[in-house]
């Protein structure tokens, strides 16, 4: 779970603000152009107002369904196997030494 | 040049009696992609020299007394399927120079069944549309008319089997993504029951309802390709240990008396009247047959779009967290630091509609809104897929339209998110409550297809797959194929 830090107020209302939605872009380490921020903050309630309906149903008791297997998922040996091999997992990076994955520094 | 338009089925029958050789199956093939695909945008990437060399081999075993029912048989795989050494871009810009370091799970399985790759399917971006409109790579066409879509997510897929560019494409189905697509192309598409086929190697977007599945010209050329797809997997958990019918022996068990269920709300007022009209001959089709038709409710239908976006869109959120431009994907140009880097790599890499679903599911998923919205949703989950259950210890098939509507117009600005949204309503039930379904084709509205759906109990695959066949029998909307202008 994504921990909020945004007005906990403006949660679940249909008329969401744009603040709030830029906040909810930076949790998802997303950028919205200040030119895109009226669009995007209306399409962003379009669809929670598509959510409304479901405010009505009683679902006192109801058990949360996950997902729709219905028998338990079978656990493997614990075995250390090759699937890919270093040199097709490090083919895609976009920046690599010595294979590592390069990032920017983080460290001064 | 064989005809473009045969079955997986006939053309194991041609293979096996010598009239036609894998290569030139093959070779044709690529010919007809190369000329039709300019038009239509149906194929991202083709892998001639892989596929003819794979060709050659599949004849070659064949004359060592290989007969596998699928091998020399080419075919297309939705881009959302890793192959190795070959592209896999998901239509998105984050992955368009990736190329896959191993094969997903369906995609061994198909080429170990000796089956042929010619190249990737054009799709919605990470799966996520229903218009195929949302790819990197452009709008996929529909053959039927070019300036309609296909329908989406699977829609390169359709369109390359509804033109002929091949005779099976793989597909994947998280809300509808196989069978609104083979309704709006006139093919037929089938998402099996969760956990029939594994979803290792298929790039994920929902988790809990992603299913990998056959889009085919008949549902006997589905039945063959889901034996070699379908069976339990170590690689994915999720993928139920459960021995694999041989469902192309089944198509002719009888259907008399067999019980097919009609929601009365899958004929409400989001239908269009005329797709409404084709579905009904097509049930009085069924009946005809020896099926018994009977009126049952599935009164949560119209929450079921609610429902899942909300829960397809916080596990988006959640998978596509993965994409951080460090180590595979695309990544901006002279990040300043770490956080610059995860954030112009996510922004720029992702579209439109991939954004605002990660946008909606990171808020749902937020400590704020957790309980009010996904909580909420797993639950009305739940609600929706005991009407189901309840509905099918009555019934033995539930039957009714694949799509509220036919091909819509490419770049239909009057459509809002929402009514694009609207289009699912009739597949998303399935997806929820993890059944098999399938559209086949059921009639034309204005030269334009319609796709009755029938959705089964779990692993109730045979039950669809024979009452499909049987319609198959009997009509000829299958057969039915769109008119396209070769260049040569």
């Amino acid at each position: 779970m994504i921990v909020s830090h945004f007005n906990p107020d403006l949660a679940g209302s249909t008329v969401t603000q744009t603040t709030t939605v830029r906040d909810v872009a930076e949790l998802a380490r997303l950028t919205i152009a200040d030119s895109d921020i009226d669009k995007v903050t209306k399409e962003f309630n379009q669809t929670l107002a598509l959510f409304e309906a479901l405010t009505m149903v009683d679902t006192n008791g109801v058990n949360p369904m996950v997902n729709p297997c219905t028998e338990s998922q079978p656990l493997r040996t614990d075995r250390v196997e090759t699937l890919v091999d270093r040199a097709g997992l490090m083919q895609n990076a976009p920046a690599s030494e010595q294979n590592y994955f390069l990032v920017p520094r983080v460290i001064d | 040049m064989t005809s473009s338009f045969q079955t997986v089925a006939s053309l194991r029958s041609k293979l096996a009696n010598r009239d036609v050789s894998s290569v030139e199956l093959t070779r044709d093939a690529l010919a007809r992609i190369s000329d039709l695909n300019p038009e239509l945008n149906a194929v991202i990437s083709s892998s001639e020299e892989n596929a003819m060399k794979a060709a050659t081999q599949a004849d070659e075993a064949r004359e060592k007394g290989n007969d596998s029912p699928l091998l020399g048989i080419p075919m297309l795989h939705k881009d959302i399927f890793c192959t190795q050494g070959l592209p896999t871009t998901c239509a998105s810009k984050m992955l368009a120079n990736f190329v896959a370091p191993y094969d997903a799970t369906v995609v061994r399985r198909l080429d170990d069944a000796g089956m042929i790759t010619l190249g990737k399917s054009n799709m919605d971006e990470f799966a996520m549309g229903s218009s195929n409109e949302t790819s990197y790579f452009g709008a996929c066409k529909n053959p039927w008319d070019t300036s309609r879509v296909p329908g989406g997510s699977s829609g390169g897929s359709a369109s390359a089997v509804a033109a002929g560019l091949a005779p099976l494409a793989t597909g994947t189905d998280t809300g509808g993504s196989i069978r609104q697509p083979a309704a709006l192309c006139g093919i037929t598409g089938l998402k099996p029951t969760y956990g029939r086929v594994s979803r290792y190697g298929m790039i994920a977007f929902a988790s809990s309802m992603d299913q990998a599945g056959p889009m085919a010209r008949t549902a006997e050329d589905c039945a063959l390709v889901l034996e070699a797809m379908a069976g339990a997997d170590p690689l994915d958990s999720t993928c139920a240990d459960q021995s694999v019918p041989r469902y192309s022996s089944h198509l002719t068990d009888t259907i008399e008396g067999m019980r097919v269920g009609v929601p009365k709300e899958f004929f409400s007022s989001d239908l269009n009247s005329d797709v409404a009209a084709a579905i009904e001959a097509s049930l009085a089709e069924l009946e005809g047959m020896g099926a018994k038709l009977v009126d049952v409710s599935l009164p949560s239908t119209s929450l079921g779009v609610s429902t899942y976006y909300i829960i397809a869109p916080a596990e988006a959120s959640a998978n596509l967290s993965r994409y951080d431009g460090v180590r595979y994907g695309y990544r901006c140009e002279n990040p300043v630091d770490l956080q610059d880097l995860y954030l112009r790599s996510r922004s720029e890499g992702f579209g439109d509609e991939v954004k605002r679903r990660i946008l909606v599911g990171a808020f749902t998923l937020s400590a704020a809104s957790y309980d009010e919205y996904f909580m909420k949703a797993q639950q009305v989950r739940r609600l929706i897929a005991q009407e189901y259950d309840d509905v099918l210890s009555q019934v033995d098939v539930i039957a009714g339209p694949s799509a509220p509507n036919t091909a819509f117009a490419l770049n239909d600005s009057s459509k809002s998110i929402t009514d694009m949204y609207m289009e699912d309503v009739f597949t998303i039930g399935a997806n929820l409550a993890g059944l098999p379904a399938m559209s086949i084709p059921a009639g034309l509205v204005g030269g334009l297809p319609v796709g009755m759906q029938l959705i089964g109990r779990r692993f109730g695959e045979v039950d669809i797959l024979k009452l499909a066949h049987q319609f198959q029998q009997r009509t000829t909307w299958h057969n039915l194929t769109p008119t396209l202008e070769e260049r040569h």
